[in-house]
């Protein structure tokens, strides 16, 4: 009995943790990074400045991104002339899994590669997939951990709410 | 005529004497609602005049916040790189015919201390005359040794990546090294120079 206490308390702990290593970004300034792109240039965050821009990290091994990201292009694709952007930032050690899964998928969003984990690091993404939402300021305005069928609606009225600043 | 002339003319004149003495003793309702016109126009002169000093003490808060933020700004840079052990870096580009830049890694004394991607833009604003400040360091006085790796495509688009290594002695006062990319159109080749400001 106690240890199924002790088990349960640390499922919670882990939890809030995570959580808790989120919240500690909305409303800050979004740090800044530069990343090489599947185009082969070079996007550095800063230049989106005064769009309203959606990162999200993704890795090949993690199913729920599979999901996730042909209805984020879906936004992209609706959102991207009226100042929207959207950032895929790979994590693999192999961009080349990445490229095949991003032609397997048919995303047109920007895909950038953080091989080195750093940019990771700095959002201190500690599950798959985190999606970023920023003003059009550069603020960290929404953090979501994981996805779950049904989150594109939140990110829908997110977007829209953004854009209306 | 003239008699008939001045006859019209005297009954015009008591004609709006009696109006405005009537005016005078007794309000109507054209009165009311132009005093309440002006009235309204005095509150609107005035709110607009409240919202011009609004307006101004939030330009003047913005300014102070901008000034104390510059301030702050310089204070940081001072407290953390004092002058005397300062060295910065600064990278620049002529021409940039036979080299589009990439990205730079510099070196010092062996230690990685800065590895910066250029996005299209940023190398527009070099190739514009820009000077970018890739880095900025503290060191001690004596001999150190820079090492800068630059990438990129070069002639033809052919993937390149260059070294560059310097060895400065760092003496008393603040130090600036400029590393610069330019044409070299005898060889139709980039040349990367490193220098030192006096």
């Amino acid at each position: 009995m106690k240890i199924k206490h002790l088990l349960v308390g640390f499922v919670i702990c882990a939890i809030a943790a995570t959580t808790l290593a989120s919240a500690g970004l909305t409303g800050q300034p979004a740090p800044d990074f530069a990343l090489k792109s599947s185009t082969g240039d070079n996007l550095r965050l800063s230049e989106y400045r005064g769009d309203v821009v959606m990162i999200n990290f993704w890795a090949t091994w993690c199913g729920p991104c599979r999901q996730e990201m042909p209805l984020l292009d879906e936004l992209y694709s609706r959102y991207e002339r009226v100042g929207f952007s959207l950032l895929g930032v790979n994590i693999d050690d192999d961009s080349r899994r990445a490229m095949d899964m991003v032609a397997e998928l048919g995303v047109n969003f920007p895909i950038l590669f953080d091989a080195r984990k750093e940019v990771s690091k700095l959002y201190e993404v500690q599950a798959m997939p985190v999606t970023v939402l920023l003003d059009r300021e550069g603020t960290v305005r929404y953090v979501h951990h994981g996805y779950k069928p049904g989150y594109e609606e939140k990110y829908l009225d997110q977007i829209r709410s953004l854009l209306r600043e | 005529m003239t008699r008939n002339f001045i006859r019209f003319a005297a009954s015009t004149i008591l004609a709006f004497a009696t109006a405005s003495v009537a005016q005078d003793t007794a309000p109507t309702d054209t009165d009311t609602s132009m005093a309440a016109t002006s009235n309204a126009i005095a509150a609107e002169a005035e709110s607009r005049d409240r919202f011009v000093s609004l307006d101004k003490n939030v330009q003047d808060l913005k300014k102070e916040v901008l000034d104390l933020n510059r301030d702050l700004f310089l204070l940081e840079e001072e407290l953390l790189f004092p002058a005397n052990s300062q060295v910065a870096f600064f990278i620049s580009m002529d021409v940039g015919e036979y080299f589009e830049l990439d990205s730079i890694n510099l070196k010092i004394d062996g230690k990685e201390v800065a590895n910066y991607l250029y996005t299209e833009r940023e190398v527009g604003a070099l190739l514009r005359g820009g000077v970018h400040r890739v880095h900025m360091a503290n060191l001690k006085t004596g001999e150190h040794e820079l090492i800068a790796v630059f990438t990129g495509k070069g002639p033809h688009t052919r993937d390149y990546r260059r070294g560059a290594t310097m060895a400065f002695d760092k003496g008393i006062g603040a130090k600036y090294v400029e590393l610069e990319i330019t044409d070299r159109v005898k060889k139709q080749q980039p040349e990367f120079v490193i220098k030192e400001w006096e």
